[in-house]
């Protein structure tokens, strides 16, 4: 491979820093400043990968973000980031590049026989091979299902790796009164005039260097170079402290509200990154107007052979000779239908090209271009075509022939040239996305032969390259405009700088296609042909959505940068209908690609935050197995070596029925209710009276959805005569305070309530079983707590250990039990003073585990039968339903199907083969494991019953309490657990609520 | 070791140390880029007392005369308005909700002396809630990872307080000084919110105070 470095020019390289780098295991130099692109042309690289479905060999088409061909693979490690394309990636020592989608190596790929069967890869492949029923050994579905594997290995691009990635990603807001996208010199001018206006400015671009295209135009504005002048306007955005500059970055969605967000690579071209530095930033920027300068991309054309490596776009291979000081090519000719390839030419040749010819479909070609030509020293071919190439992996030569742009017809001989490199350009495309995806209809104009964006839906300006405005003078003027105009200013027009640059006009010939026989690819990522887009328009799609999705063109991940012009103009023409007619799609976001990860920002590991009760730290010491409980780590077990989770639970529930048991209840839902209206609020929410609640008691309450069905349960407490703690379920906690909120702020405005979240205020501890009251009597100070003065729901205030604390006694357990809660820092103070006064007792801590045994136990509700189907009738709790007032759900909960017999109605289950029960399983009359069916319910919860010595469990069956003493079968073909089962009333242990209440 | 209760919702006071919920993850020292200078300072703000207080509808101006008797803080009767004097601080977190904190013991029972059940309620909060701190040069950078808001010194001056959320984490932010955020959130949320906001420092180095 030979170097086609040039001794001088690439003013973005920087020849004293040379950069080791391997692609597909073989080592190379370049510069900082190279792009892997640049980097393996300087080396003589051309093939850079294999297309989708042919496997042909590919090189670079592009210098920027529209690359279709060479698209790489970057190994961090054994982290894999596919489908890169190799235009955008900037080389660093040690980076490791491979090529994809060839086996077993991208020169000699065996997936390359599929050119021999090209015919049959058309388009609708997929639906004309595989869609249809499932019939016979080898055809429609089943025949999809044979061949998905071998599908899957030849076609398609990257390989995902399977290894987490561990670079770090994060988001980041801002604001700003103007948003420049691009920073060409419209952007560039755009940014200066905002900025002047004294507003808050961010100027955003893809590339790693600002200054668009006047990095590597040749010219000159006011005099300077343009990459020096280009220079110039950044330093002095950068000297403002309104202006924030964002290279590599891509402004990839625009939202509503001038929602702007974009990806910025911040540390992908670092070997290494700083330490706390991600690899992208996610920007979600809110702007006041958004300036769109964000230029145009050339586009190429299409005729046989036009994907060969060595094939580029013309003003790319300027691109890398004036700013990476490379040679795409040494002998070279160009093709083109438009002006601006013959300046592309004379820079390849200032480079030191061997410009070989210069075909123009054009057969009256301007003086201007006459001239350029001559200074290239190149053969002009006016009103000629190339109509092939040839070479291997590389190009070698190309054929040409007079053309007759008016008819597309070819005639004459056939000349071939010897060329390694042919520039191509089939006019411009005006990069008009992000104002598609603002909501505006792309205006097709028919002398630039493009898409145009039209007047805005959202705040924002167009300027330059973007509007359809080719020169670089009228770029700069419209920037000016642009900003001054997004910042709400009134400055004068600028005086139009002056610009030296060749000769140009802007206008195509209306010519993309040359209709010669051979391969001719429309969009290279999806091996789309023109002969595909006709077979498209053949079969009867006419419009360019369906043709889009038969054909797959613009599908592919460059979403038809190069595409979508060629693509509508052939169907256009098929179709015998002029391009507005045919209409383009809606650009939608992303604009280029972006990572997964960066979406995902800085949420990592379980993507959601822990949630930690005051008592976290002790349970953890204390050899706790903690599980989550939505977002909150609640004990489950507090297990000793050797022990099953069934021993633990077993142990736990038994020491707290024999002795006395703590647990954490902290995580309970507790909410202020407070305000003169409070007790009225609350008997409107509940659906038992809360009024007739005296200071210093607390109540059971149940509440309802507005349709009648159970919503949540809890107990509140009457701290004084306008002030409530209500508690609700660990789950429901926050549904329930939106709940309140919705009727104070919506139905009841008039009541004079606040409702807050008081959750993380107190830790609460509950401690239950028969020495339950010793152990608080031998703690706390301040007030007694027997039973004359701590009754059933009733409520004291005290000390313990000298930390304030407010006891209620309730039960969940069955057990004589307590709810001790404190302020939440002195938590574990308190929790660690009860377990020192339990010790003499026999005080253990308990999980969820033996909380869940022991209140199935008791028949008490939870979650799993509040179910959000299930009624208080339903649930037996239709005795807490007041017939004094109305309440939320009270009008609704009547009715018929809510009431009908045939409701499930919740029961309780003993196992009679003595085996475990599983929660979900079905209830059924008659097992039949082959064809279960006719259940009569579902088991809700299960658990052993270390007080009966069974597995029980709670289930929700039709008939309920009729079925009481019968038997039934429980069906879990799922896990394949089938037994018998004996219904029963869900109170297991201690109906009467003896102990509760002793 | 006297213990009062005055307002219903007051866990009260006691001389027992209060522990915090950061405990085990806070540890003093420069971290993550910091040979570069440090960025951010990060700290926990024990106030004795925060407390919630909410006004009832066109009972908002009385409210903001109380605070200002009780707090000694002059409030702009405006959206997020708030203002800040050493410890003493109040800002508004919802139309007619204003969160103030203090250094003296149970606040909570001091304004529910001060005001009449007809101009609002009072809820303590003072363990409900951990404040974290943070300040320097980049803490607007800092905060802008975190919260959808502007936090530009004309967008969000000293003593204004917002009301926004981290992800699942809802949070209450005061400016405190120009480079100086407090940011409240929930006791349970906040071992798992500061492990993410060290996270987003070490790009710009920060020290632990």
């Amino acid at each position: 491979m030979s170097s086609r470095r040039t001794e001088t020019g690439g003013g973005r390289i920087d020849r004293s820093r040379p950069v080791r780098f391997t692609f597909d295991g073989v080592s190379y130099s370049g510069y900082a400043g190279d792009t892997l692109a640049s980097a393996l042309l300087a080396n003589g690289v051309s093939l850079f990968g294999r297309s989708f479905k042919y496997h042909r060999p590919r090189g670079v088409l592009s210098a920027g973000v529209d690359e279709p061909n060479a698209l790489v693979t970057i190994l961090r490690g054994e982290v894999r980031n596919p489908n890169i394309p190799a235009t955008m990636v900037e080389i660093h020592d040690g980076l490791v590049a491979e090529s994809q989608n060839r086996f077993p190596s991208l020169a000699w790929d065996v997936g390359a026989v599929n050119q021999l069967v090209g015919k049959l890869l058309s388009a609708g492949f997929y639906y004309k091979t595989f869609m249809g029923p499932v019939v016979g050994p080898l055809r429609g579905t089943r025949f999809w299902m044979f061949c998905e594997h071998f599908i899957r290995r030849a076609a398609g691009l990257g390989r995902a790796g399977r290894m987490p990635d561990t670079a770090r990603y994060e988001h980041v807001n801002a604001f700003c009164d103007v948003l420049v996208v691009g920073s060409g010199p419209a952007g560039l001018s755009a940014a200066k005039a905002a900025a002047s206006q004294g507003g808050r400015v961010i100027l955003a671009d893809l590339d790693a260097r600002l200054g668009g295209s006047a990095n590597w135009s040749d010219e000159t504005i006011d005099g300077v170079p343009a990459a020096e002048w280009a220079a110039a306007q950044v330093k002095d955005l950068k000297s403002r402290g309104n202006v924030r500059l964002l290279p590599r970055t891509n402004v990839w969605g625009y939202y509503d509200g001038n929602t702007m967000v974009a990806v910025e690579r911040v540390s992908e071209h670092k070997e290494r990154p700083n330490k706390g530095e991600p690899r992208h930033r996610q920007w979600k920027i809110r702007a006041g107007t958004v300036v769109l300068a964000t230029g145009a991309l050339e586009r190429p054309l299409v005729f046989p052979g036009n994907d060969r490596p060595g094939v580029m776009l013309a003003d790319a291979a300027r691109r890398y000779a004036n700013e990476f000081g490379v040679l795409p090519g040494e002998k070279i000719a160009v093709f083109t239908n438009n002006d601006s390839a013959y300046g592309a030419a004379l820079a390849l040749k200032k480079a030191g090209a061997a410009v070989v010819a210069i075909v123009d479909v054009r057969p009256d070609v301007s003086p201007e271009m006459r001239d350029l030509a001559g200074e290239t020293e190149a053969e002009l071919l006016a009103g000629h075509a190339v109509t092939a190439t040839e070479g291997g992996k590389a190009l070698s030569g190309i054929k040409v022939q007079r053309f007759d742009m008016q008819g597309g017809s070819l005639s004459g001989a056939e000349r071939i040239l010897a060329v390694d490199c042919l520039l191509v350009s089939g006019g411009w495309s005006p990069v008009i996305h992000l104002a598609s995806q603002a909501g505006a209809k792309a205006e097709w104009n028919d002398s630039l032969q493009a898409f145009l964006p039209p007047k805005p839906a959202q705040k924002w300006v167009g300027a330059g390259a973007f509007n359809g405005s080719f020169s670089t003078a009228a770029a700069i003027v419209e920037g000016h405009a642009a900003g001054i105009a997004a910042s709400g200013g009134t400055a004068a027009p600028l005086e139009p700088p002056s610009v030296e640059a060749t000769p140009c006009r802007p206008e195509p010939a209306p010519v993309l296609e040359i209709g010669a026989s051979g391969k001719s690819f429309v969009d290279y990522q999806h091996d789309v042909t023109a002969e595909d887009v006709r077979l498209a328009h053949r079969e009867g799609f006419v419009s360019v959505e369906h043709l889009k999705r038969y054909t797959t063109l613009g599908m592919a991940t460059d979403q038809g940068k190069t595409s979508n012009v060629p693509g509508l103009a052939i169907m256009a023409a098929a179709l015998g209908k002029p391009i507005p007619e045919v209409g383009t799609t809606r650009f939608r976001p992303p604009y280029a690609g972006v990572s997964i990860g960066s979406i995902a920002g800085s949420r990592y590991g379980d993507l959601k935050p822990e949630r930690l009760t005051p008592m976290h730290d002790w349970h953890v010491a204390q050899g706790a197995t903690m599980q989550p409980a939505g977002l909150w780590w609640r004990p489950q077990i507090y297990g000793h070596p050797g022990e099953t989770v069934e021993q633990a639970y077993v142990r736990e529930t038994k020491a707290t029925r024999g002795a006395a048991g703590i647990v954490d209840v902290s995580t309970l839902g507790k909410i202020a209710v407070q305000g003169p209206d409070s007790a009225e609020f609350l008997d409107r929410i509940y659906t038992n009276t809360f009024s007739t609640l005296p200071v210093g008691k607390a109540r059971y309450g149940l509440m309802l959805r507005e349709d009648g069905i159970a919503f949540d349960d809890g107990t509140t407490w009457r701290l004084g005569e306008q002030d409530f703690l209500m508690t609700t379920t660990t789950a429901n906690a926050g549904k329930v305070l939106q709940h309140l909120e919705y009727y104070l702020d919506v139905v009841w405005p008039e009541l004079k309530v606040t409702v807050t979240s008081v959750t993380d205020q107190w830790a609460g501890a509950a401690i239950g079983g028969p020495r339950a009251r010793e152990i608080l009597a031998a703690c706390v100070t301040g007030t007694a707590v027997d039973n004359a003065a701590l009754p059933f729901m009733g409520i004291v205030h005290g000390e313990i250990a000298g930390v304030p604390v407010m006891i209620c006694r309730l039960s969940f357990s069955g057990e004589m039990a307590f709810e001790v809660y404190c302020g939440a820092d002195w938590g574990t103070h308190v929790w660690e003073a009860l377990m020192e006064a339990g010790k003499p007792f026999g005080l253990v801590p308990y999980g969820l585990e033996a909380l869940g045994a022991m209140r199935i136990e008791k028949g008490h509700v939870t979650g799993a039968e509040i179910d959000g189907r299930t009624t208080a009738c339903d649930l037996h709790l239709d005795w807490m339903l007041s017939k004094k007032k109305p309440f939320v759900g009270s009008a609704m909960m009547n009715r018929e199907g809510l009431t009908a017999p045939d409701r499930l109605q919740l029961v309780g289950l003993v196992s009679l083969d003595n085996r475990p029960l599983n929660g979900g399983a079905h209830i059924v009359e008659q097992v039949d494991d082959k064809n279960p069916r006719n259940s009569l319910g579902h088991v809700t919860a299960v658990c052993y019953s270390p007080s009966l010595g069974k597995y029980i469990g709670l289930a929700l069956v039709m008939g309920g309490k009729s079925r009481h003493g019968t038997r039934a079968f429980v069906s879990d073909p799922l896990r394949g657990r089938f037994g018998p089962v004996e219904i029963v009333s869900h109170h297991f242990f201690d109906p009467e609520g003896s102990r509760m209440h002793g | 070791m006297a213990s009062t209760r005055k307002a219903g919702q007051s866990a009260g006071v006691s001389a027992v140390a209060r522990l915090s919920a950061l405990a085990p993850v806070y540890r003093p020292g420069s971290h993550g880029n910091f040979e570069h200078g440090i960025g951010v300072a990060l700290s926990e703000v024990v106030p004795t007392s925060i407390v919630q207080l909410a006004a009832w509808s066109g009972k908002e101006k009385k409210l903001i005369g109380i605070i200002g008797s009780v707090m000694g803080l002059a409030l702009p009767d405006a959206t997020g308005g708030g203002a800040v004097e050493g410890a003493r601080a109040a800002f508004g977190v919802a139309p007619g909700k204003f969160l103030v904190s203090d250094d003296r013991d149970d606040l909570a029972s001091i304004f529910a002396e001060a005001m009449e059940p007809d101009t609002g309620t009072v809820t303590d909060l003072s363990h409900g809630r951990t404040v974290i701190r943070i300040e320097g040069p980049e803490v607007e950078w800092i905060m802008a990872k975190f919260f959808a808001l502007d936090f530009s010194l004309p967008a969000f001056p000293v003593g204004a307080g917002r009301s926004t959320a981290h992800h699942d984490i809802f949070a209450q932010i005061q400016r405190t000084a120009a480079e100086q955020f407090d940011i409240y959130v929930f006791r349970s949320f906040a071992r798992s919110f500061w492990t993410a906001l060290c996270r987003s420092c070490e790009e710009v180095g920060y020290e632990v105070q």
